[in-house]
């Protein structure tokens, strides 16, 4: 994957520059997250890389190829969990899979392989509506995962769990990360999380979005939680992060 | 009256004999050959199931009913999924419904005898008619509360925009729809006596008022027993149907049942 560079404009109401002049290369197997305030576009810029919408100018490529639609080499995971309610967690994780043409068996048994790894074992006959928001969270992930996408865009995954299953989610996708390095976009407007997960936090302004600072985040890996919080580096970056943020030029514009 | 015996729990039976007990009470207080008690209604059952002529009114009207109703679900169905998912379309649409809505469809039934005589035509066609709109709106409303991010997901799988408004609108609305069926079954029902009192030929209407005509009134007593029972026993199927089709919904809100 080489580069996604844009700039693009949208219409709300009138004409509203929610997004301008982005430019951004993520490289393969990098977690990368776009970090910012509600309403700098941050979910948008992902939904353009998803192909879910389309940008108003600007070009985005994934590799070699322009992004023009959809595609399961960029498998989306959101804060809503957009799971399909009248399938099983199982149902939902193969689903993928079979839409890839894969036989029901190989579809399935990859499917509880990948329940399993998100810690659902004993779930997989279970509809959406019966489990709690984390293990919502944990199938959309795997059924993300089960088609194999090269790019995993995660949209603000965490921002409806409480904070107790937001940490256990955290360490398990980073566990999970660790294993296989897919490339990450992982939008968040937390600065502890993307400092935990990302070797790099993109900070973005309001106002129209733009990119304010890219930060590298130089912590060694496989990190664990215990260990990180008593880093100096760790907690160095997060009061930079936050400090950015706070100097954001959108004091005042709150309705 | 055995489909009373499969209600589940007492409440409903108790309110069923409270109704009838007021229906009773009701009757001797008037003392009137037009008001027969509920002993003497059943009385009726006997010779009116015997007759012939009775059953064939019964299964006319049952006939145009299930043939009405399924053709109106063919209508609508596709009707109220597009409007839901094209927003064009919802608003050319909606200025014709909302005409539409409020005409009581037995209204229609003279211009549509004039054209299409006193037959199963005019009749089924006007159930068609009624039936269709509640399932409308009720599909629209159910296409177009389909989350975005969940034909996201089903678009990042591969899936095309066609087998999305298959395989993700149709089962993610379903639950919706059925809401819709539950009401047009009513009104079905509902529409299906009163095109018969109007245009009387045959079915459940044209024998009430028959009997009316020949003073009968067991009779005309005992048929609309007949079209309360079969509004519960279509009810509980439905219900059944229901659990078994969308069992995996959060329930929905209770029905606002419309009138004809």
């Amino acid at each position: 994957m080489s580069g996604v560079s844009k700039t693009f404009r949208r219409r709300e109401g009138g004409e509203h520059l929610a997004l301008s002049a982005i430019d951004l290369a993520v490289a393969e197997g990098e977690f990368v997250s776009i970090l910012g305030p509600s309403g700098c576009g941050k979910s948008t810029l992902l939904y353009m890389l998803g192909g879910f919408v389309a940008p108003s100018s600007g070009s985005i490529r994934v590799g070699d190829r322009p992004v023009t639609g959809p595609g399961p080499d960029r498998g989306p995971v959101f804060q809503e969990f957009a799971l399909f309610p009248w399938k099983t967690v199982l149902g939902n994780v193969a689903y993928g899979l079979r839409e890839q043409g894969v036989a029901r068996v190989a579809a399935e048994a990859r499917a509880r392989a990948l329940i399993a790894q998100v810690g659902l074992k004993d779930y997989e006959t279970f509809y959406p509506k019966e489990l709690s928001g984390g293990m919502k969270q944990r199938v959309a992930i795997a059924r993300t995962l089960a088609y194999d996408p090269a790019i995993l865009l995660m949209d603000e995954p965490f921002g409806a769990l409480d904070a107790h299953t937001r940490t256990r989610l955290q360490n398990d996708l980073l566990s999970l990360w660790e294993r296989d390095r897919k490339t990450v976009l992982f939008v968040t407007h937390s600065v502890d999380e993307a400092v935990f997960l990302s070797d790099r936090v993109v900070v973005m302004s309001r106002s129209p979005g733009r990119i304010k600072a890219d930060v590298t985040i130089d912590l060694p890996r496989p990190r664990r939680r215990a260990d990180l919080l008593l880093d100096a580096r760790y907690q160095r970056h997060v009061i930079d992060l936050e400090r950015l943020i706070d100097d954001a030029p959108d004091v005042g514009v709150r309705p | 009256m055995r489909g009373l015996a499969t209600l589940p729990g007492l409440p409903p039976l108790l309110a069923i004999g409270g109704l009838l007990a007021a229906w009773q009470a009701a009757s001797l207080a008037v003392g009137l050959d037009s008001l027969p008690g509920v002993p003497a209604t059943l009385a009726a059952f006997p010779d009116l199931i015997r007759d012939p002529d009775t059953i064939r009114n019964i299964a006319d009207s049952l006939r145009r009913m299930v043939v009405g109703f399924a053709a109106a679900l063919a209508l609508a169905l596709p009707l109220g999924i597009l409007m839901g998912r094209s927003r064009t379309f919802a608003r050319l649409m909606n200025p014709l419904l909302m005409v539409t809505y409020p005409v009581p469809k037995a209204a229609l039934m003279p211009i549509i005898m004039l054209w299409l005589g006193v037959g199963d035509l005019s009749k089924t066609l006007v159930i068609v008619f009624a039936v269709s709109l509640p399932v409308i709106y009720h599909a629209y409303a159910g296409a177009r509360a389909v989350e975005e991010k969940m034909l996201w997901s089903a678009a990042a799988m591969g899936m095309s925009g066609p087998a999305r408004l298959l395989r993700v609108v149709v089962p993610a609305a379903l639950p919706e729809i059925l809401v819709g069926c539950r009401t047009g079954i009513v009104i079905a029902l509902i529409t299906m006596v009163t095109s018969e009192m109007i245009a009387r030929q045959s079915g459940i209407g044209n024998l009430i008022f028959n009997s009316l005509d020949f003073a009968q009134y067991e009779t005309v007593y005992a048929m609309i027993v007949v079209v309360g029972v079969l509004g519960i026993v279509l009810d509980i199927a439905f219900e059944r149907l229901r659990t078994a089709l969308v069992g995996w919904a959060s329930p929905v809100g209770e029905v606002a049942v419309a009138s004809a």
